[in-house]
């Protein structure tokens, strides 16, 4: 497990590993009995933030305010409309190893064993030139999933896991071809209270220890003040940058023994970014839209 | 707490990740599995009384799984002899009757010689079908221009009566074993083709997403995410072909034939061998029942992942 470092430029100012400029996405909205026409849908609006390397970002922001669409812009799965996403100083053209995406919905192949779907992200040509043997690329998977607490769970199918359970085979398949980015929407939101805890310290671990860049999406203020060095609070569609917390609450990987949740500081950071989302909450459900449920259900495709 | 935009509340479906809720699913969530993970928890359970208490109940299920069709029999074996008048048990002999004309029927190898007949136009069209109808059907799915283009003219074919085709396959390929062939291949390719385009083109978009954001291309995806997706449908397809192929076939050879099973009833038949006609329906009804059950079973094992799945 050698923490990752592609870093490319030494010298200063350092490049920001993740850095988007004025990024807007629209969406074509297909034509409905009120809009037999069509329209355009903006969804976000003039995005300008920078990720250090090493850093981790939480991204908030009310329903429909962007949380997805941003991260698929930054995953490469899709393409902004106007303005520009760049990773270590170039710009993003597609989907890429250098980046592991942890969807909200598990997103296992029910076919593929844990071991299996853990190891999908080695078996492309690029990791056969490196000499990766199926051997080797079992191997890796299998320190994955002990790295992740799945140790002696290799052989199990996807519906033999609990909802948490898969959502760390999810974050094994995403950390085992070794990217130096990862990006996380909502992952811990359809698990219950006592999960989420256990693997929010988890990631903190891992992260610390694979020295990953990394970008967390939440609906959860808590999460969000928890895991994040940053947080990035989204307005309401279209969704625009609102304010970026820094958050400092000292060495959070030893959390779990400080009950950091109930800190005065803690507290204060939460008030904060409630006040943040408040107004912004209240107008995205006057825009109709639903709070998202614990189990997600609510998700645009 | 209350006034904060989170959703916090705990659901219910999922329990806590620890390792031991694992064992809980597993033993309740997949129980028809025997070649499954290892199961780590099998206490041991006070032996003899479950055991005996376990093989009553399965005796009781195969009782009344096999009551309506013992029942039948004893009805088939009954009513010719007690019931009907002389001149209607010719035509509706008692069971043991039939079954001394099916043991005849062995013994002197025209049973095999007709079902062997059958089993050979009907592997041999299914095969045709199944490998017709998976390639194309893939074809279709990645060329998607293609597919638009066809789907008409294959709704028309597939809702073509495959049997009202059987005069004109005759007329073009005789009356021997290819128009036969054909015909069975033609009944089981739609079934086979259709799933096979429904299975490739109604892929999760999650999982492609999750497939493209690690760096699959095109090909690798198909090959990697969309046909293994596409697996359980594909032999569903598989399944209702073989269901098809046999039903198709045993018309086809009452039509025109000099051997097979369907050829061996109507020939029984116009020959006045009434049990013989009855062995050859008995023959008939059993290998369809047990290409079904074979079938099924194959596709069960293929859906296996399927099955326990979680619904979205
Ligand atoms: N493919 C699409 N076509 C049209 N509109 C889309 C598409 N994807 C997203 N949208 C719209 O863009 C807006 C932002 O969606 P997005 O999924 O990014 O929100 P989100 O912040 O992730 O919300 P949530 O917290 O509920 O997951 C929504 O109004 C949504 O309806
Ligand atoms: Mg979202």
């Amino acid at each position: 497990m050698t923490p990752v470092s592609t870093q490319q430029h030494q010298g200063n100012p350092p490049t920001p590993r993740i850095s988007l400029r004025a990024v807007t996405k629209d969406f074509q909205v297909r034509p409905a009995k009120d809009t037999p026409s069509g329209r355009v849908l903006r969804a976000l609006e003039d995005i300008t933030l920078d990720v250090a390397a090493g850093e981790l970002l939480t991204l908030v922001g009310p329903s429909g305010s962007g949380k997805t669409t941003l991260l698929d812009i930054l995953g490469g799965l899709s393409e902004p409309t106007t303005g520009e996403v760049l990773v270590d100083g170039r710009p993003v053209s597609g989907p890429g190893l250098d980046r592991g995406i942890v969807f909200q919905q598990y997103a296992l192949f029910p076919w593929r064993t844990a071991l299996a779907n853990v190891a999908f992200g080695l078996e492309g040509p690029q990791f056969r030139r490196q000499g990766l043997g199926k051997e080797e690329r079992l191997e890796r998977a299998r320190e994955y999933l002990a790295l992740v607490g799945l140790g002696g769970f290799e052989e199990r199918y996807p519906h033999e896991l609990s909802g948490g359970m898969k959502q760390r085979v999810a974050i094994a398949r995403s950390l085992a071809h070794e990217p130096g980015i990862l990006l996380m929407d909502e992952p811990f939101a359809a698990l219950d209270a006592q999960t989420r805890e256990q693997l929010q310290d988890e990631l903190l671990r891992i992260w610390s220890a694979t020295g990953t860049t990394a970008v967390f999406i939440t609906h959860g203020i808590e999460e969000a003040v928890y895991l994040g060095q940053r947080v990035a609070v989204l307005s309401s569609r279209p969704g625009r940058l609102k304010a970026i917390v820094d958050i400092d609450l000292g060495d959070r990987t030893i959390g779990a023994e400080r009950d950091l949740r109930s800190t005065p500081e803690f507290v204060a950071y939460r008030h904060r970014l409630w006040e943040l989302l408040h107004g912004e909450v209240a107008s995205a459900q006057r825009a109709g839209h639903q709070k998202i449920q614990p189990d997600g259900t609510e998700r645009a495709a | 707490m209350t006034t904060t935009p989170t959703i916090d509340s705990v659901p219910t479906t999922d329990a806590a990740a620890a390792p031991e809720d694992a064992r809980v699913r597993n033993s309740d969530g997949a129980p028809a599995r025997s070649d499954g993970a290892p199961d780590p928890a099998k206490p041991g359970r006070p032996a003899g009384k479950f055991l005996l208490s376990k093989v009553f109940r399965a005796v009781k299920v195969a009782v009344w799984r096999s009551a309506a069709i013992v029942l039948f029999l004893l009805a088939w074996e009954l009513v010719p002899q007690f019931l009907l008048g002389e001149d209607t048990r010719v035509f509706l002999p008692p069971l043991h009757d039939v079954l001394l004309a099916l043991r005849d029927a062995i013994t002197t190898g025209e049973l095999w010689e007709h079902l062997s007949a059958s089993l050979t136009r009907s592997v041999a069209g299914f095969s045709i079908a199944v490998t017709a109808g998976i390639t194309l059907g893939l074809a279709l799915s990645w060329y998607r221009g293609l597919a638009s283009f066809l789907t008409p003219l294959l709704e028309l074919f597939r809702n073509t009566a495959a049997l009202a085709l059987l005069p004109v396959f005759v007329l073009l390929l005789g009356i021997g074993e290819t128009s036969k062939i054909t015909i069975v291949a033609y009944a089981s390719f739609f079934p086979v083709l259709l799933n096979t385009i429904a299975g490739a083109t109604t892929v999760d978009p999650l999982l492609i997403r999750a497939a493209r954001s690690l760096g699959l291309s095109q090909l690798r995806l198909f090959q990697k995410v969309i046909l293994p997706s596409a697996v359980p449908t594909i032999f569903t397809g598989i399944r209702m072909g073989g269901t098809a192929s046999i039903l198709v076939l045993i018309a086809a050879e009452m039509v025109g034939a000099k051997a097979g099973l369907g050829f061996q009833i109507v020939n029984a038949q116009s020959s006045f061998l009434i049990p013989q006609m009855y062995a050859g329906i008995l023959t008939v009804s059993l290998l369809g029942l047990a290409v079904n059950v074979g079938l099924v079973r194959l596709e069960a094992h293929f859906s296996r992942w399927r099955t326990f799945a979680p619904t979205r």
